[in-house]
């Protein structure tokens, strides 16, 4: 239990100091603070134009559609550079293993293409 | 080449699978002249419904193979091991999937069409989801066990709001999606912990480090043991929806294409049992857990006592048919779970839940194939009402309906008579007395359900001014309901021969 405390406690000093820091500024900010209110202060915002139109902004289906995209093939490279690092040890069954993996995705572009995922316009 | 041959079930369902996706982006789609068209595979559901079909018999007749060939005797299969275990428990589990698989493929190949849902995806999803169940029935280890279970459901997600437009679909879709994550989320936690507590990610090294607890020298906790334990059960019962882990079920059921409802029924969980078994088995094997006085038996004996009583009480109580069968396969999961809680003592148990699956997916499929049949476009057949006078009208497919209710009900000499006689009997002879006596009483409940469809088929007549059912015509809904009842009569006939196949499964997954 000794050994844990020993560990752990510069860490809770630094959360117990922030911790400390922030709430004596914002404390003090509160109430030293001088404060005289008036109708333009009290507006949600004191500068910039009057907001308009609906708070939700509805997004093209597309953007979704491409950030999968990205995902699926970003992990590809994930799993290509391992696989680059031990290229040698790994031999002709890594590499055949590595062709089907490849061979597979290749797949999935073809058909991403094809049914015209990779189209930004229409 | 030995490699290949063992894996040729898996590499059959998967190369498959993305050949199907390129005939399905790359062909030219079959609509009417002058319509215009950016969906290459619009109108092609019968062509895609058949190449589907067609690869998972692949499947299944590969895995047939290989059973007859015996794993065994192919060392290059070490290989794979533990990522993918191929023995005979794996084997005739495929074949179950494949099986699964395809009686959904044909019977979508025939609803898609009739209620104009134009979505080619179904059959390319259908199978990389087969695949993933596959996957799963094999896995030995953890890291595959995940992938394997996020592939299948990754694909049912997505088979279940296929119907774009209806916002019920939706709801099934989202409801099924959340708690599947988090019911994986939660199962992963446990996975990661047993990881921590043991550090073996295969579960023969974990069987072996929980074996080691209590003697000298072993570092491996008891306590997270017993948490991961919870975790892994909790993220499987959601899976094969055991009470109480089911609220899920009749809603995804209900909101899913049918098509779509007869592949989670049979495929998701039949693979579901099957990595649950073997998780138990190999993984918390050790006598201390598999045992009655502590471990998981107990805790699944509540759970398949839960599912029985509350499916059964609920199902009685619903209007609709397709809710109906969700609270039976709620229901049939607790049988299947009494055997396996019955595996913790005999080894048979695990080749009686084996064939339990296969006959309860043969007689499942069938009765949601029966009810697409019962239904046409704009008509779909969803309440007992809609069933009013089929008998009369339209005797084949009455007849078809009332066998898979029998086999479903338990009743000789269908498949899940003979499911229902051997999880209970093994369940006697583990000394389960009073499981197989709850099970076999929730057994005459439920028939009484199930008769109740019957009664709506033969005895009534639609209320006058009520439409009358009309039946679809498909060939493809028809070959499904055929196979699945050549299935059903065989297993209830001749179980010998299966039975003794799945006992062939039983011995390895110790």
């Amino acid at each position: 239990m000794s050994e844990l405390v020993q560990v752990y406690l510069p860490m809770f000093l630094v959360f117990a100091v922030g911790a400390a820091i922030v709430a004596v500024f914002w404390l003090g900010g509160h109430y030293l603070g001088p404060k005289n209110p008036n109708p333009e202060k009290l507006q949600p915002y004191e500068c910039g134009n009057d907001s308009d139109g609906a708070r939700g902004v509805r997004m093209s289906v597309k953007f979704y559609l491409t950030a999968i995209l990205f995902v699926v093939f970003d992990i590809e490279a994930v799993f290509i550079y391992p696989w680059a690092v031990l290229f040698k040890g790994l031999g002709w069954t890594g590499f055949l293993t590595m062709l089907a993996f490849i061979a597979a995705l290749l797949v999935a572009l073809a058909y991403c293409w094809k049914k015209g995922a990779l189209e930004w316009e229409s | 080449m030995n490699l290949l041959f063992g894996l040729s079930p898996f590499l059959a369902v998967g190369v498959g699978a993305l050949l199907l996706m390129l005939a399905e982006a790359f062909g030219k789609p079959n609509v009417a002249p002058g319509v215009e068209t950016t969906d290459a595979g619009a109108g092609r559901a019968g062509e895609l419904a058949l190449g589907a079909a067609v690869i998972l018999v692949i499947g299944a007749v590969l895995s047939v193979a290989v059973w007859v060939a015996g794993p065994e005797s192919l060392p290059e299969l070490t290989q794979v091991a533990p990522h993918l275990v191929i023995d005979k428990f794996t084997l005739f589990f495929s074949f179950t999937l494949c099986v699964g698989g395809a009686l959904a493929a044909l019977l979508a190949g025939g609803y898609l069409p009739e209620h104009g849902i134009d979505r080619s995806e179904f059959f390319p999803l259908l199978l990389l989801s087969t695949v993933g169940a596959m996957a799963l029935s094999a896995a030995g280890d953890l890291l595959t066990l995940f992938v394997a279970l996020e592939t299948m459901s990754l694909g049912v997600y997505s088979l279940i709001g296929l119907r774009r437009g209806s916002p019920r679909a939706a709801e099934a879709a989202l409801k099924y999606f959340l708690l599947g994550s988090f019911a994986a989320a939660i199962m992963l936690f446990g996975l990661a912990l047993l990881y921590g507590a043991t550090g073996h990610t295969d579960l023969a090294g974990i069987g072996a480090a929980v074996r080691s607890i209590g003697s000298p020298g072993s570092t491996v906790s008891a306590g997270k043991i017993l948490i991961s334990l919870v975790l892994v059960l909790v993220g499987l019962a959601f899976k094969v929806s055991a009470v109480p882990f089911h609220q899920w079920t009749p809603d995804a059921y209900e909101g899913a294409p049918t098509p779509a409802a007869t592949y989670m029924a049979v495929a998701v969980k039949s693979a579901a049992f099957a990595v649950l078994l073997r998780v138990l088995l190999v993984g918390f094997g050790d006598e201390r857990l598999a045992s009655w006085g502590a471990g998981w038996p107990p805790a699944l004996a509540v759970l398949a006592v839960l599912s029985m009583t509350v499916a059964n009480l609920v199902a009685g109580r619903q209007e609709s048919v397709k809710r109906m069968l969700a609270y039976s396969s709620i229901a049939h999961a607790g049988y299947a779970l009494v055997g396996v809680v019955a595996a913790m003592r005999s080894p048979e148990a695990v080749s009686a839940v084996a064939f339990y699956l296969l006959a309860y997916t043969v007689s499942t499929a069938g009765a949601f194939g029966a009810l697409i049949l019962c239904g046409s476009r704009g008509a779909e057949a969803v309440s007992y009402e809609d069933l009013a006078g089929v008998g009369k009208r339209h005797p084949a497919a009455a007849l078809a309906f009332s066998l898979f209710l029998f086999s479903l009900a338990g009743l000789p000499p269908t498949a899940g008579f003979f499911g229902k006689l051997y999880v209970f009997r093994t369940a006697i002879d583990s000394g389960l007395y009073t499981l197989a006596i709850l099970g076999l009483v929730n057994s005459v409940i439920g028939a009484y359900y199930y008769l109740r469809v019957m009664v709506y088929l033969y005895m009534r007549e639609p209320a006058p001014g009520a439409p009358r059912a009309v039946t679809m015509r498909s060939g493809f809904v028809a070959t499904a309901l055929v196979a699945a009842a050549i299935f059903v009569l065989l297993l209830g006939m001749a179980p010998g021969f299966t039975l003794d196949m799945a006992s062939g499964a039983a011995l390895t997954a110790r």
